[in-house]
């Protein structure tokens, strides 16, 4: 169950986040725009094409699937 | 003379705040230590005079893109007496561990919890008292936008700027403390003092998204209401441009020919056929660029750029750009020196040098009012909307040309991430204010380049002495002689070409040229053109004008940014040579199939 990442989830869905895979510069700038380990994500957007709509708390992020699948989740509710 | 710093994340309306607080008094400037310019302006606080700077957003003191470093060595090499750290109340959970950085730092910030108005109708409660409290400095809830509780900030800054000393911050990132402790005691301390909602719905937001990001309906609306913004920006422009143009002609009829009646004629044909209508043509097209920043502002205001990022993502992915880049591209329509700038939020050198590449290749509104003179000189009025349509065309072609050409030598992966702010309603004199220092800006720069280039442009038109004024034998007519090998296979004539020389210094100069090189204006001038081409040479002057380098101070702007001559001069090389190429297709395409 290590490999669940974020842009597994589909629209609607929520986890825990549990860690950045990621070098050190990306993962800082991940954290500090709150994807933060223990924080809960929730997907709001996933089109097709293009790129996904996060929240984190009471942040509203868009990041590309490929940045998504960097951060770790555990399997939530 | 005591200094105030504002930082904050972007979107917290940290402009809103300083505007507020400083007026439309500010100027842009260089400080040590940083390599670019910033805000700041002088105010009175109290009693003392107060120079405050607006640094740019930033999400964290420990990061490592330019904006964060920039933050750090304003910091560190520049005395600060207090730092007003700006928050937005609904993202508490989000904000707070910047200011706890700057708390734990010993600076003891100015707190100032921003949006409270956001706040109160989300449903957040903030206990600012409690959370002062257990930071140990003031902390304030107001609204920058709506000004409420800003009367309260303003004297409690006063007070404290006044008692503040100097503090110099060296070496901040060894300083900062670890991440995890401050989220931890971010968190505990929101437990404590604030008390929201357990989730947080944005309504109105969402169902506005649900249309505008829709799927399938997302981009034609995008562009549709793009379209928009240029259409009103003519529609109602054209008519202040008449306006403009009038009231300059009366002045000059009635005031300024009786008055320079007696001067000698030389002295006369250059004040006022040379410097008074060129700058006066130029002046006229004020109107048109004054509405393009202000709609620009508004769009800007109400949260839309980021939608427009998230809509074009996948588009830009495919050659090597993300959405930033592409809203840096509509940014570039304004004027792309500002949009240049903009790239400083991307960290990967790779990402940004190939964004700065592409940016030139927006028509900005300096080029937009050279198409407009040209097109209206030459086309009938159905035909003028679609060639300027078409220059649209081409300049998006050749920003995706350049990019999937480039993309391949510039390859980054630093991640797309963006914050989606909710929307909001521009307010109307946040949007005249932010308007008036685009403005002020282009005006200043443009005026210097304008005056200088009028001037120029005369001298080499009318002498030396014995030639015929814009005519043969003149300098001017000498240089476009040389120039022509290679500007004939693309249907630009000798006179038209000395024009080229000085558009290259800045596109505001370029119909103040012709002015002041035949000394013709209105009509007279539109007549002029049409002896110097026709409608195929025109386009391909465009072409050429749109794409063959936007002004000095891009090139200056691109040098400064990538700090590279190498980079500078690549691109310089690469539009040179695409406007030739592109106008020479055109041209002799267009002449062999009969046109």
């Amino acid at each position: 169950m290590n490999n669940i990442n974020l842009s597994c989830l589909g629209i609607g869905e929520r986890a825990f986040i549990t860690g950045i895979h990621a070098p050190d510069g990306t993962r800082q700038r991940l954290q500090s725009m709150g994807l933060r380990t223990g924080r809960e994500a929730e997907v709001i957007r996933s089109p097709r094409l293009g790129p996904m709509q996060i929240r984190v708390g009471s942040v509203h992020l868009i990041m590309r699937r490929r940045d998504a699948a960097r951060v770790a989740i555990s399997s939530g509710q | 003379m005591k200094r105030l710093a504002i930082v904050g994340m972007p979107n917290t309306g940290k402009s809103t705040f300083f505007n507020r607080l400083t007026g439309s008094s500010s100027r842009v400037g260089n400080w040590p230590g940083v390599t670019v310019d910033l805000l700041s302006a002088h105010i009175v606080l109290g009693g003392t005079a107060v120079e405050v700077v607006d640094l740019p957003g930033i999400y964290d003191l420990h990061g490592f893109s330019e904006d964060e470093q920039v933050v750090r060595n304003f910091l560190e090499n520049n005395p600060v007496d207090l730092i007003g750290v700006i928050l937005n109340a609904t993202q508490l959970d989000h904000q707070l561990p910047l200011a706890l950085q700057f708390c734990k730092l010993g600076v003891q910030p100015h707190i100032l919890i921003n949006m409270i108005d956001e706040a109160d109708q989300l449903g957040i409660r903030i206990d600012a008292d409690a959370l002062s409290a257990d930071l140990g400095c003031p902390v304030h809830l107001l609204s920058a936008r709506h000004g409420t509780g800003f009367n309260e900030v303003r004297e409690s800054l006063a007070g404290r700027v006044n008692q503040a000393q100097h503090r110099p911050l060296d070496e901040m990132r060894d300083c900062l403390h670890a991440d995890d402790e401050i989220v931890q005691h971010s968190d505990a301390l929101i437990g404590r003092c604030v008390t929201a909602p357990s989730v947080l719905v944005r309504k109105m937001t969402e169902r506005i998204d649900h249309v505008l990001l829709h799927p399938v309906l997302g981009l034609p609306l995008f562009f549709a209401m793009m379209f928009l913004v240029f259409q009103a920006v003519y529609t109602l422009g054209g008519p202040l441009q008449d306006v403009v143009a009038y009231l300059l002609g009366n002045f000059k009829g009635w005031a300024l020919e009786p008055l320079a009646a007696t001067l000698p004629a030389a002295l006369y044909g250059f004040l006022i056929e040379g410097l008074y209508d060129g700058i006066g043509t130029v002046a006229s097209f004020v109107p048109v660029i004054i509405l393009f920043f202000f709609l620009m502002a508004i769009v800007e205001d109400s949260g839309y750029l980021a939608r427009a990022a998230f809509l074009t993502d996948s588009l830009m992915a495919r050659m090597g750009l993300d959405g930033r880049g592409f809203v840096m591209i509509l940014m570039g329509f304004g004027c792309n020196v500002p949009a240049l700038m903009g790239t400083r939020v991307m960290r990967s050198r790779a990402l940004r040098w190939l964004s700065m590449l592409v940016i030139p290749f927006s028509l900005c509104s300096a080029r937009l009012q050279v198409f407009v003179f040209i097109t209206t000189a030459l086309f009938t009025a159905q035909q003028a909307p679609l060639v300027l349509f078409f220059m649209y065309l081409a300049s998006f072609a050749s920003a995706f040309l350049t990019a999937t050409l480039f993309g391949r030598r510039f390859k980054s992966d630093e991640p797309f991430v963006l914050e989606l702010p909710p929307y909001r309603t521009p307010v109307l004199k946040q949007v005249l204010l932010r308007g008036w220092h685009e403005i002020s800006h282009f005006l200043r720069r443009a005026s210097t380049f304008i005056i200088t280039g009028v001037v120029l442009v005369w001298i080499l038109t009318h002498y030396p002495e014995g030639s015929t004024p814009g005519g043969a034998g003149t300098w001017a007519s000498l240089m476009g002689d040389w120039m022509k090998p290679v500007l004939d296979p693309i249907g630009i004539s000798a006179a038209m070409s000395v024009i080229l020389l000085f558009g290259f210094v800045a596109k505001e100069i370029v119909i103040g040229a012709m002015v002041a090189m035949t000394g013709l204006e209105g009509a007279a001038l539109n007549g002029y053109l049409t002896t110097q081409m026709d409608t195929t040479q025109a386009i391909s002057f465009m072409l050429f004008i749109l794409l063959y380098t936007p002004c000095l101070s891009t090139l200056a702007t691109q040098f400064t940014e990538s700090r590279s001559w190498k980079f500078t001069g690549i691109s310089l090389a690469w539009s040179l040579s695409l406007a030739w190429v592109v106008s020479f297709i055109f041209y002799q395409g267009a002449r062999a199939l009969g046109y």
